[in-house]
């Protein structure tokens, strides 16, 4: 096989395998540019984002240390029936600890006041917007667990395959002569337009 | 093809971005021991006036085209003193008023390049009101047509080569059921 066919096989493949994903990052990027519009949208229905599922009392210390905090935040989720999703525990301040886990469909925030003596449960409404951007920022390797982790490895195939997208697009675009001006002319009036981006923003 | 390689740099920066975010935790490890300060760029005295009821966003703005340092910012409160990130890609800034005494201290925030691409990635443009943004985000939601122009015409593309078809319905189906199964886990 010759370097060229395997070139394009290499982009097709990859492109087709990893379809799924350029389309999602594709679709999920019009919330992220367009916010103030879905959050207008979604403002119109006149509905609350969060609605409480329980509250009750509860009483545990709270520990300082970030990695205890989270071991916190993971027997505190299990105590209200949610193991294995992707979560964080954040401290507001002395008399609030927040602890917020997410799945791609579902998340829910606990609310813990120590002071209080109180912990409140709320679930997030399903928002298709919220879906999408959800998927879109998912990533890294933080979480515990393997799924979280595979993800995170498609997350890096989907930008190795890329960069072999752009090298094997410009080895194809090389490839017809006849499109070699104008190809010239759309990389280099690209570069100098991303060029000023970069000293003007 | 010309418009994938008009495209090619925010391509690139947007990949490049995204290995540096979703390799986040080893930056930050690095950077933890001991972050940067701030350097201390000027200071000088503010002698303008502003409008009756201006709110913070509307002084912040009128203290950047004093400095000449006009572009996307944020805008907070801290007791008295009135302070500005000033969102430069290359050089962020971060600005402080105090009214009392008239001073406006200029300080540059440390620019690593993983924050660099990070900003870079998540730079948005419709609402910061200046009209390089805007045109930024224009581009951006050019980039956002282009990827799923590629998508739909690399599918079409990939159909009209019987040779390929096979082999290429196998990587589809393969990569349909990867996501769908990350969609119903996760």
């Amino acid at each position: 096989m010759k370097f060229s066919d395997l070139n394009r096989r290499a982009h097709l493949y990859l492109g087709l395998g990893l379809l799924p994903w350029f389309f999602m990052y594709g679709v999920s990027s019009i919330p992220f540019a367009h916010n103030a519009f879905f959050e207008a949208m979604d403002k119109a229905k006149n509905q609350p984002l969060w609605k409480v599922r329980l509250e009750r009392q509860y009483d545990a210390a709270v520990p300082e240390d970030p990695e205890q905090l989270r071991e916190f935040g993971r027997a505190t989720l299990k105590l209200v029936g949610i193991e294995g999703t992707n979560f964080g525990a954040f401290r507001q301040g002395p008399d609030q600890v927040n602890i917020y886990s997410y799945t791609f469909f579902n998340s829910t925030q606990l609310k813990y006041f120590p002071a209080e003596k109180r912990l409140r449960v709320e679930d997030r409404r399903f928002r298709w917007d919220h879906f999408l951007t959800g998927m879109h920022a998912r990533g890294g390797f933080e979480q515990k667990g393997w799924l979280p982790s595979a993800w995170a490895v498609v997350v890096d195939l989907f930008c190795v395959a890329s960069l072999i997208w752009i090298g094997s697009g410009i080895y194809m675009w090389w490839s017809i002569r006849q499109s070699r001006g104008w190809g010239w002319v759309a990389i280099a009036s690209g570069l100098v337009a991303f060029g000023l981006f970069v000293v003007l923003l | 093809m010309y418009a994938a390689l008009f495209l090619a740099p925010w391509l690139l920066m947007y990949v490049v971005s995204t290995m540096a975010m979703n390799h986040r935790d080893l930056f930050e490890k690095r950077d933890a021991p001991a972050p940067k300060p701030l350097g201390k760029e000027r200071e000088v005295s503010y002698n303008g006036s502003f409008p009756e009821k201006a709110d913070a966003r509307m002084m912040g703005r009128q203290i950047l085209a004093s400095l000449e340092l006009e572009g996307a910012f944020q805008v907070r409160r801290e007791g008295a003193a009135l302070v500005i990130s000033r969102n430069d890609l290359l050089s962020p800034r971060r600005i402080t008023y105090t009214p009392t005494d008239g001073k406006v201290v200029v300080e540059r925030m440390p620019n690593p390049p993983h924050a660099f691409l990070e900003k870079f990635h998540r730079r948005r443009g419709y609402d910061t009101g200046y009209g390089v943004d805007t045109v930024w985000a224009i581009t951006v939601d050019l980039f956002i047509a282009g990827m799923i122009f590629w998508a739909l015409s690399g599918l079409w593309m990939w159909w009209e080569m019987k040779v390929t078809r096979r082999y290429g319905a196998f990587a589809l189906l393969a990569g349909l059921l990867l996501f769908a199964f990350f969609v119903v886990t996760i």
